[in-house]
């Protein structure tokens, strides 16, 4: 049996010393942790000190099994414990498996696993795990506990891990924000600007045409000498309709629209069938 | 039928206007009988919305009347679609709603306040009245027989081709499309005849008013160029073709595109890329036959020619390359499905699902068109006979028609016009031919042809087979026609009168019994003979308007949705509108997959209650079990991984639903909905299936996570209500047991690792 | 007749508040009335806070729970009985039914008496696992109370509670000073199933603890049923209706004699405890904590108004209008009090938590955290402004606030967002691209006026080129 190194666990058995039995306290002898791969023979063999963890963390994979065994001793003699386990702390979340040793009356314990004993959120730890071994009983005995070993789970790539879900918790969610389409956009205006100024530059365009090849409105007094009223309404009906299509473009609606439309429609069907055979009369007379 | 026959008796004798006025009283008449006709369903049952979706365009009209027509234009439907809602106002075709609203206007302008419904339901009925009228001008754009669009317009009044989209309550676009049709058809001819922009403008005008009516205006965006193409291919370029085209395409296309639905469409759709495209060759040979005008020189024509026929196919090419540059919208699936009819059901089950997307059993031709259907080729060649650029018309209409109507159900609509015009212009020939008083004279020129057709018994088959062998197709030769004996004359006007009788029978009868039941409302007879409704639908819809809250969504296949919209003012899932495909399988899949699968979905979608339509009580054949497989090959379209078709099939490749049945069909919630508690009608292991024919399982299905709310009478309609979540979070199907008395065993031997509770 | 109602509803909400959040009625069911005088102390607290206790044996005829289909009481707390069942009244199917109707129960076991299979069967529903062995015990060799079980370490002693995660309001912390010590005596674990949301632990065994049947021969541990942090001493179970079921594991430690008891610990791991002094419980004081916790004292929230509205530059005066359009700005707020023993005071969430509006449409568009922006007497007024998303549809601004130990806030507001009308988009001349259209518009519409002006007035010129034989007008 070994006594503890460190001055505090003196002293707790010099507190704890208003019990007879106080002295006595739960400890373990002969721990040997040993890890069996299948197939691969590198298994590992060590002792486990039961004051200073093992220096290198023990590897722990798909295929292995690890075995533990030990003897419990309750004040240096072998004695078996009510409880005897084996603690396995996942670092990142704090949970913690508990494995218990199978002790046997003379105290020899043991406890071997692999990975499909352990619960399926402690495989995918990020770091290895923490093992944490507890001996303790009832009566006034000083209880066991200390860090022995760091567990390194490797889990098989290739094979998938057991079914885990995250279960629901409640608690605050990441933000969402809604990301929206992008907006329809103009070309450079200098562009728009330039063809909306080539389309209108057709229209002296046209005009010049029309000129050059001899257009004219010589007949305006003729005409509005023998047809004034048609003449005008016609041309002015036409120009309205341009404007009332002007005002349905700014502001008016359909129903603003379209009784005005209506009204200066049925003037230009009539001033037009006027107008018109007044310009037919002056082509059957031969003046156009 | 007298009337038309009087007619011509009358002709030579009596003055123009006795014979105008006679004419007219006749139209009336005409008019009076297709309404008529149509009134069954009101009078053997009320005056009441038909079928489904009439459900929405009566919706669509109430909202119209009550919030005015630009709150219609933008409208958004939040009780359709939930939760994506519709943006109705632009995915509709508003020609119908608008036309009955301003009917509805006008009504009370007059100081006749009518009830929506009510114009709603005899609006099909008043246009069909119409629609005889648009055909007697249609047919006599064709032929200068007085009596030939008499028979036209009376055989489109009565056909019960068109009957079954037009009888009272039947509130459908085609209502009103079909007038428009023909309408636009008519001021076509007629624009082409006269050759004048007022006619195009007009036919165009119309043609606008046919694209706000019904999508099936493509139909007529395709004929018309396909007409004009045919007739630039036949050499037959004129002016009045140019001007009457290209007037009809400007305005009609700037018309079409101000209908939100259609849009852009006019321009980037394959479906009106041929009117275009012919919009184009127009200019071309104009140009041409107008250089060629100004330069009269052999070459030089075939050098245009061939310049013509060059830019054609870089378009074409250009045509191409944009639809596969994605400029230009591809051919849509339903497009394919009209050249292919295998197309839709592998591809597009949801439209291979409807049933007027089936194409045409043989015997429908005839059940619709009863005696006009052999007219018809009578009359097609009568057009051949006399081949203007109208005649040419029909015969381009009867043919595609024909095809069209061959893949397609629904499309026996368009083709019933036409149908009805050849037949007219076949019978009204034959009338003409026989009714005649005087013996006909014998020309000198084609003394050695009448002389056949005297000894062939007086039959024109053999008169005009006759002319056929002289001189073919030509137009301009007159065949001889002429019929000597009295008997001839007795025997074939009353065989003819005898067909037109019997046609008149059928169609009544036809009418009577197969178009005029709203299946809103079924009807059965009892033993004694007495009629007995069954009214098992509107039970169910009155039950959920007044037992659910006003914004419980209702989760039924898409058949139903219009339906509840409109009769119980609950918004829906999916409906008739099957504008979402992915939505409709989201349902199909609900309906077809397990209740945990079910459940998380149907609690996504808010959905409060489920509604199935079930005829195994009743032997209702149209319930949703089956269409159930529309369901699950919809869904699967889009989750082939979670729903199989071949699962629901037994190994015997049987669809069953008794003892047989697979488990995944015993699984499906559809299923479980259908036949939970169905046992309980019966005496232990009696319960029977009278749709199927089948006995039912003696265990009936256990329901979890919804509970029954409604049956009606006779459980052709059965509502679920979706439970919540459970209160102390369990699973539903724990909580279901627990609730039954059973007692949650304590898993005692554990396996695999514990699982750690993590916090 | 309406302000009359409101000072009546005000009268009311005065009684209410004496104490608890949802009523004082509250039934005790014990089996021997006599045992009442055991547990004094407690009794004596609760009826301080207002409570109105009916006393019931579980064998009587008159317990019930509801009276004429409504619930009889708000509050429930059974304590051990010897008897196997807990009789036809008090069924697990009646106990579930009460909580459904929003009754809180508060559980309490015993490792001395073994639970009723009723309850252990109503446990089971709500993934809260007992020991199968009916005398289990939680002992600990670690950290056991060296005056009264230095022998059988069967009363384990615990410090108050942390924070189970963060972002978890803690309720069971008393002050907060720490160093206070919690008996439990004589206990029943209970271990809790992973997937339940609604379940929380306050209290868990330290990790040296474990579970044991003391009738059990054998005297090492083969299989453990739970241990350390996994067992859980005080569990809490709020359901969706937020009403609290709360398990104590021990029965004990509401005693009188923990109430002013004294302990003092053993050495634990890694040696604490070492120089332990005697120290006096704070049983009674962790007692009404987690009392006013099962009987919603505390943690009880409240939604208040409820405000969304359009805030495009200008804040719209019509509050919560039923339709929006697709990128409106909107604002919301919620306002939200939490009950504090008596009083409802504004709600601040714990560092580490935030309320959030979720805008969702099958699946969230946004999630926002709402700030808070003001308070009154007894309410926070939380806040964000946002801009909807650019999807038509039905949507839902959603407050969905569910914590551990606070009531649930499920707020659905549904509204509709629409797409744009025929003119609400930018009109024609504001889009540079379509100026070319525009201009071209405006010269077909001159030319057209100059045609026809030409057409009616022009007079012929005589022709002049006759090269390609065109006629000119």
């Amino acid at each position: 049996m070994r006594f503890f190194s460190s001055s505090v666990f003196s002293s707790v058995l010099l507190v704890a010393a208003g019990v007879a039995e106080a002295a006595s306290s739960w400890n373990f002898d002969e721990a040997i942790i040993s890890v069996q791969s299948k197939g691969a023979g590198n298994g590992l063999k060590d002792k486990l000190s039961d004051h200073v963890p093992l220096a290198k963390p023990v590897t722990f994979g798909p295929t292995d099994a690890l075995k533990i065994v030990l003897t419990a001793t309750e004040g240096g003699k072998a004695k078996r414990p009510h409880q005897a386990f084996l603690l396995l702390r996942d670092q990142d979340t704090g949970l913690e498996a508990t494995l218990p040793f199978s002790v046997k009356e003379t105290g020899k314990g043991k406890v071997d696993f692999t990975q499909k004993d352990l619960p399926p959120q402690l495989l995918t730890s990020s770091q290895p795990l923490r093992a944490t071994l507890l001996i303790a009983s009832f009566g006034p005995s000083q209880a066991f506990s200390n860090h022995v070993f760091d567990l390194d789970v490797q889990t098989d790539p290739s094979a998938p891990l057991p079914p885990y879900e995250k279960p629901l918790r409640y608690g605050k969610l990441a933000e969402i924000h809604h990301i929206f389409k992008a907006d329809a956009k103009s070309g450079p205006k200098i562009f728009s600007l330039f063809f909306a100024l080539a389309v209108l530059a057709t229209v002296p365009i046209l005009f010049g045409a029309w000129a050059y090849l001899g257009a004219n409105v010589d007949h305006l007094a003729k005409a509005t000498k023998t047809a004034p009223i048609a003449h005008t309404l016609f041309f002015g009906a036409i120009a309205t309709m341009e404007g009332i299509f002007f005002m349905y473009y700014t502001s008016w609606n359909l129903f603003q629209t379209l009784p005005v439309a209506g009204v200066v429609g049925l003037v230009a069907f009539l001033s037009g069938s006027k107008a018109l055979s007044e310009v037919q009369s002056r082509r059957l007379a031969g003046e156009r | 039928m007298t009337a038309a026959t009087s007619d011509s008796l009358l002709k030579k004798s009596t003055g123009r206007n006795t014979r105008g006025l006679l004419r007219l009283v006749i139209l009336c008449t005409i008019a009076a009988a297709a309404v008529a006709s149509r009134l069954f369903s009101v009078i053997r049952f009320e005056s009441i919305i038909h079928e489904f979706d009439p459900w929405f365009n009566f919706r669509a009209t109430k909202y119209l009347v009550a919030n005015g027509f630009y709150d219609f234009w933008d409208w958004f439907d939040d009780r359709t679609w939930h939760p994506l809602g519709r943006v109705t106002g632009g995915t509709l075709y508003p020609g119908l709603m608008v036309t009955s609203g301003i009917i509805w206007h006008a009504l009370r302008a007059l100081t006749l306040p009518v009830d929506i419904r009510n114009i709603c339901v005899l609006l099909a009925p008043g246009f069909s009245g119409l629609t005889a009228f648009a055909t007697y001008l249609f047919t006599n754009e064709m032929t200068t027989s007085p009596s030939a669009g008499l028979l036209a317009a009376v055989f489109m009044g009565i056909a019960p081709g068109y009957i079954s989209r037009s009888v009272a309550g039947s509130y459908d676009n085609e209502a009103i499309a079909i007038f428009l049709l023909v309408f636009t058809f008519y001021l076509w001819i007629k624009a082409l005849k006269v050759g004048s922009v007022f006619w195009g403008a007009l036919c165009a005008l119309f043609y606008g008013y046919m694209v706000s009516a019904w999508g099936g205006y493509v139909f007529i965006t395709n004929l018309i160029p396909l007409h004009v193409f045919v007739l630039v291919c036949m050499g037959r370029f004129s002016p009045r073709l140019y001007v009457s085209y290209t007037t009809w395409y400007a305005i009609g296309t700037l018309a079409s595109m101000q209908i939100p639905f259609v849009g852009f469409l006019p321009i980037r759709s394959s479906e009106h890329m041929s009117a275009l495209g012919v919009f184009g060759l127009l200019q071309l040979v104009g140009f041409v036959e107008f250089v060629r005008a100004a330069i009269p020189s052999k070459q030089f024509g075939t050098l245009l020619r061939g310049f013509v026929l060059l830019v054609f196919a870089i378009s074409l090419f250009g045509l191409v390359t944009l639809t596969f540059a994605g400029v230009i919208a591809p051919w849509t699936g339903r497009f394919y499905s009209l050249w292919d009819t295998g197309y839709a059901k592998i591809h597009i089950p949801i439209i291979a699902s409807v049933s007027e997307h089936q194409p045409t059993a043989w015997p429908a031709f005839f059940f619709d068109l009863n005696m006009l259907i052999w007219l018809f080729p009578a009359g097609v060649y009568l057009c051949f006979l006399k081949l203007n650029d109208e005649q040419v018309f029909v015969v381009v209409y009867s043919i595609l028609a024909s095809y069209f109507s061959g893949v397609m159900v629904r499309l026996m609509l368009t083709l019933t016009p036409v149908v009805c015009v050849s037949a007219a212009l076949a019978m009204s020939y034959i009338l003409d031919s026989y009714l005649t008083v005087k013996s006909p004279e014998t020309p000198e020129s084609v003394s050695s042809t009448a002389d056949s057709s005297v000894s062939g018994n007086g039959s024109t088959a053999s008169a005009k087979k006759a002319a056929k062998q002289e001189g073919g197709l030509r137009a301009n030769r007159q065949p001889l026609v002429g019929i000597y004996t009295l008997f001839s004359k007795i025997s074939v006007v009353s065989a003819m009168t005898a067909y037109l009788l019997i046609f008149v029978a059928h169609c009544t009868w036809v009418t009577s019994n197969a178009y005029s039941s709203p299946s809103v409302v079924l009807a059965s007879r009892l033993p004694d003979g007495s009629q007995h409704i069954i009214d098992d639908y509107r039970e169910a819809y009155q039950w959920l308007r007044q037992n659910t809250a006003e914004d419980a969504k209702i989760m039924s296949w898409w058949d139903y949705g219009y339906q509840i919209g409109g009769m119980a003012d609950r918004p829906t899932l999916v409906d008739n509108n099957t504008w979402n495909n992915t939505h409709i399988a989201t349902v199909g899949k609900a309906m077809s997959s397990k209740e945990e699968v079910s459940y998380p979905i149907m609690r996504q979608h808010e959905v409060d209650y489920v509604l199935v339509v079930f005829g195994g009580l009743l032997g209702y054949s149209g319930d949703d079990i089956n269409k159930f497989l529309w369901m699950v090959r919809i869904a699967e379209g889009i989750w082939p991984d979670e729903v199989k078709e071949r699962n629901f099939f037994t190994d015997r490749g049987e669809y069953a639903v008794d003892d047989r049945a697979t488990q995944t069909m015993k699984d499906s919630l559809m299923y479980k909905m259908s036949y939970y508690n169905y046992n309980s009608l019966f005496p232990p292991g009696q319960a029977t299936d009278r749709v199927r024919g089948v006995k039912m399982p003696e265990v009936g299905p256990v329901l979890n996570t919804v509970e029954e709310a409604f049956t009606s009478e006779n459980w052709i309609i059965r509502i679920y209500k979706v439970k919540d979540l459970d209160n102390v979070g369990r699973d539903h199907a724990s909580a279901a047991s627990f609730e039954r008395g059973n007692k949650k065993k304590k898993v005692t031997k554990r396996r695999g690792p514990k699982v750690l509770r993590v916090e | 007749m309406r302000w009359l109602l409101s000072f009546l509803f005000l009268g009311l909400l005065g009684v209410a508040q004496a104490l608890s959040a949802s009523g004082n009625r509250l039934l005790v069911v014990l089996e021997e009335l006599d045992d009442k005088s055991k547990y004094s102390k407690y009794f004596g607290d609760l009826e301080g806070r207002g409570f109105q206790i009916t006393y019931e044996s579980p064998k009587s005829e008159s317990v019930g729970l509801f009276t004429l289909g409504e619930r009889a009481y708000e509050h429930l707390l059974i304590l051990p009985s010897k008897s196997k069942g807990l009789g036809p009244n008090l069924t697990p199917k009646i106990l579930l039914e009460f909580i459904n109707k929003g009754g809180n129960i508060l559980l309490t076991l015993s490792a001395i008496t073994p639970t009723p299979t009723a309850l252990v069967s109503l446990l089971l529903e709500l993934d809260i696992h007992l020991p199968t062995e009916r005398n289990a015990l939680v002992v600990d060799h670690f950290n056991y109370d060296t005056l009264s079980a230095s022998e059988k370490h069967d009363v384990v002693l615990l410090p108050r509670p942390d924070t189970i995660r963060p972002g978890v309001k803690n309720f069971f912390k008393g002050d907060g000073k720490g160093g206070e010590v919690i008996a439990f005596p004589r206990g029943v674990g209970q271990s809790l199933g992973n997937t339940s949301p609604l379940l929380t632990p306050v209290l868990r065994a330290p990790r040296t603890a474990y579970s044991y049947n003391p009738k059990d021969e054998a005297e090492s541990l083969e299989d453990v049923f739970a241990a350390g942090p996994q067992l859980s001493l005080v569990t809490t179970m709020q359901a969706r209706n937020s009403a609290r079921f709360t398990v104590v594991g021990s029965a004990e430690m509401l005693e009188d004699g923990w109430f002013t008891g004294e302990v003092k610990r053993s050495v634990g791991m890694g040696g604490v405890g070492t120089d332990a002094k005697k120290v006096k419980t704070c049983n009674q004081a962790f007692a009404k904590e987690i009392t006013g916790w099962a009987f919603q004292e505390i943690g009880v929230l409240k939604v208040g108004k409820i405000e969304h509205r359009l805030n495009e530059g200008v804040r719209s005066n019509i509050t919560n209008p039923k339709i929006y359009r697709v990128k409106n700005d909107v604002e919301y707020s919620i306002e939200l009090s939490e009950w504090s023993w008596d009083k409802w005071v504004p709600f601040t969430p714990v560092a580490e938590d935030v309320v959030q509006l979720e805008f969702s449409m099958l699946s969230p568009f946004h999630r926002l955290d709402l700030a808070a922006s003001g308070t009154t007497t007894n309410s926070t007024v939380f806040t964000t402004s946002f801009k909807l998303p650019d999807q038509h549809g039905i949507f839902n601004f959603k407050v969905n606030y569910k914590r551990p130990f606070l009531t649930n806030v499920e707020e659905k507001n549904t509204v509709t967002v629409r797409h744009f009308a025929h003119d609400e988009y930018p009109r024609s001349w504001v889009i540079s691209g379509a100026w070319p259209w525009i201009a071209g518009i405006a010269a077909t519409i001159t030319g057209w006026l100059g045609f026809v002006a030409l057409w009616l007035w022009s007079k012929p010129v005589p022709l002049k080129l006759t090269t390609s034989g065109k006629k000119i007008q």
